[in-house]
């Protein structure tokens, strides 16, 4: 059985589409503008919500960690002038531990004693004043106001008291909400629970700032897709000739279909690109002038992940759109009937 | 049905369906390479019926030089469709080259187009995105060729034609008479048996108008094809073999231009 076949030349649809859409280029251009702002808008509304995210945690840490101090200030007195002992028992928690620490320098603390356990040491950056000497486990609370435990590992099994005769006062604090058990002298848990009030509010908190924010993104989504369509539309009225000249040289319905969705498919990548960029740097600096160019590049650091999630969303976002809003007029196109599509007068 | 579409891209015609659809051909001195039979078309719009054509009848031998004129309303237009397998008839028969259109899906239509059929128009109707070379090569390209011998190809049609220095040329670079002569070349790029022309003067001057006269004369005698025409190009009708009359969606009158007595006028 010999079988003809008309190909569906998938280079020549690209050619087409590509030399068209130079010729045709400030129509085109609209519609790119139209898919851009569309993606812009979501992202960001995404953005927002990261750098949101990433402030108000930050705000958080900065807030718990002060409530931090404070309590152990309770319990030893000022900080200003004093001795502390720390055991570093792993790897330290930037965003509490260290922060803490340089709190605590701030608000005055003359002079450290640090030990690590486990093979844990002390990061480097985090004491700039303070005079900062490495001790044998032993002597770390030597003329201490305080031994803070502090890292990722066990707590140490020591000889508290032992160790506590040669300390200033004998309160040991630990951050984790760890125990240390067999020793008289006072311990304090830095750390606190949340209470479940607390977490509800958070939760409540996110999900309505989710809902609203997905209303407005679907809300604008849509109306870019209308008004893709529509310049699709516009499209396949004013190409009406060109349609019907194509089926007359042998044209599938498909091919034109496909011509149709290429061209829309292309505008969507262009559009969601620079829509992507756009909204990103929108939103960007509406939180740099708000709330200052150092932390939202912190907050920035913190969702670089969620950021990068969200731009290949906005990206895909902005494909789809395109194309959906194109298979209406894309049929449309395919369905033409030559003879409608190509007399102009009776 | 015959033609099922697979997902590389290329459409199946079922060949042995097409020679099912294939009349019997009796062997005729003078073949017949378009036959319509009591044809008629109707336009339903909204609640209005208009019957474009009343039940047309005839026949188109292979070679031939047709012209087919009529004043505007007359089904000319609807006609002219029906034997370019533009549109399918409401009711009657149009057998190309012994297949009965109607009984074609789009796919296989699309087929006839591209491989029998050779398209004129008034407008010209290039794409203007495309040279000269690319707009003689679209119809070898749905037809499957391979670009570097249907380049070749597009070239010499293209120098037939008398274009050949203009081939790298868009069609806004040219004049309406280049513009129609690469028209009439890309009509020939898959070598059809018939060639449809739609008032292909009528955008044209006098002068201009009679060179591509001329032109399509000596290529149909060149290369065999059949040329049918709608026009009200004098010199037109006075170059054809056969003319046709048709008037109210009824061919009314078949005759060869010398037995008509056109009398210096033009029809409209």
């Amino acid at each position: 059985m010999i079988q003809e076949q008309v190909r569906l030349p998938v280079r020549v649809a690209f050619e087409v589409v590509m030399q068209g859409i130079r010729i045709r280029f400030g129509r085109s251009l609209v519609t790119i503008m139209g898919v851009m702002l569309g993606i812009a808008f979501l992202m960001s509304i995404l953005t927002g919500q990261a750098l949101r995210r990433g402030v108000s945690e930050e705000e958080r840490q900065r807030i718990e960690v002060g409530r931090m101090a404070d309590f152990l200030a309770a319990e030893m007195g000022p900080p200003a002038g004093r001795t502390i002992g720390l055991i570093v028992t792993g790897p330290m928690s930037d965003s509490l531990e260290e922060r803490l620490l340089r709190l605590l320098e701030n608000r005055g603390v003359a002079a450290v004693n640090w030990a690590g356990y486990g093979g844990a040491s002390l990061p480097p950056t985090v004491f700039t004043r303070a005079r900062v000497e490495n001790q044998p486990l032993q002597r770390v609370a030597d003329s201490a106001s305080a031994v803070l435990v502090m890292g990722a590992g066990e707590v140490p099994a020591v000889d508290w008291d032992g160790m506590l005769a040669q300390a200033r006062q004998r309160v040991v604090a630990v951050t984790r909400r760890r125990q240390v058990s067999g020793t008289g002298a006072t311990v304090v848990n830095l750390e606190r629970e949340l209470q479940p009030e607390e977490l509800d509010r958070v939760h409540a908190a996110a999900r309505r700032e989710r809902y609203r924010g997905q209303w407005i993104v679907t809300v604008s989504l849509l109306v870019t897709l209308i008004g893709i369509a529509n310049a699709m539309l516009m499209s396949v009225t004013e190409r009406f000739r060109e349609i019907g000249t194509m089926k007359c040289l042998g044209a599938l319905s498909a091919f034109v279909r496909l011509m149709f969705l290429i061209e829309s498919g292309f505008m969507g990548i262009v559009g969601g690109v620079s829509g992507c960029a756009l909204g990103f740097l929108f939103s960007f600096a509406a939180y740099a002038v708000t709330y200052g160019l150092v932390l939202t590049l912190v907050s920035l650091a913190g969702q670089i992940g969620w950021l990068l999630g969200y731009m290949g969303v906005a990206l895909l976002a902005g494909v789809v759109l395109s194309v959906i809003a194109a298979i209406y007029p894309a049929g449309i196109a395919s369905r033409m009937v030559p003879a409608d599509a190509l007399r102009s007068n009776v | 049905m015959g033609g099922q579409e697979r997902t590389n891209g290329t459409a199946v015609i079922d060949a042995a369906r097409f020679a099912r659809l294939f009349a019997s051909s009796a062997d005729e001195e003078r073949p017949v390479v378009i036959r319509a039979v009591d044809v008629k078309k109707t336009y339903l719009k909204g609640t209005q019926e208009t019957r474009a054509l009343r039940g047309a009848t005839l026949d188109i031998f292979k070679g031939e030089y047709l012209s087919i004129m009529g004043p505007s309303g007359s089904g000319k237009t609807t006609l002219f469709n029906m034997i370019g397998a533009l549109q399918k008839p409401t009711s009657g028969k149009v057998y190309i080259d012994q297949v009965d259109i109607a009984q074609l899906d789009h796919n296989e239509l699309a087929w006839l187009r591209c491989r029998k059929i050779g398209y004129i128009f008034q407008t010209f109707n290039l794409i203007q995105v495309m040279t000269c070379l690319e707009n003689v090569m679209l119809p070898m390209s749905f037809a499957g060729m391979e670009s570097e011998a249907a380049r070749e190809k597009a070239i010499q049609i293209l120098k037939m034609v008398g274009l050949a220095h203009r081939v790298l040329h868009k069609p806004a670079e040219l004049s309406g008479g280049q513009q129609q002569r690469v028209a009439i070349a890309r009509s020939l790029a898959n070598s059809p048996e018939i060639v449809l022309a739609d008032e292909p003067t009528a955008n044209l001057d006098q002068a201009t108008g009679t060179e591509m006269i001329e032109l399509l004369a000596e290529l149909k005698q060149r290369l065999g094809v059949t040329v049918i025409a709608a026009t009200h190009d004098l010199k037109m009708l006075q170059k054809s073999d056969r003319i046709l009359w048709i008037e109210d969606g009824r061919i009314v009158k078949s005759a060869a231009p010398s037995e008509l007595d056109f009398g210096g006028e033009e029809f409209k």
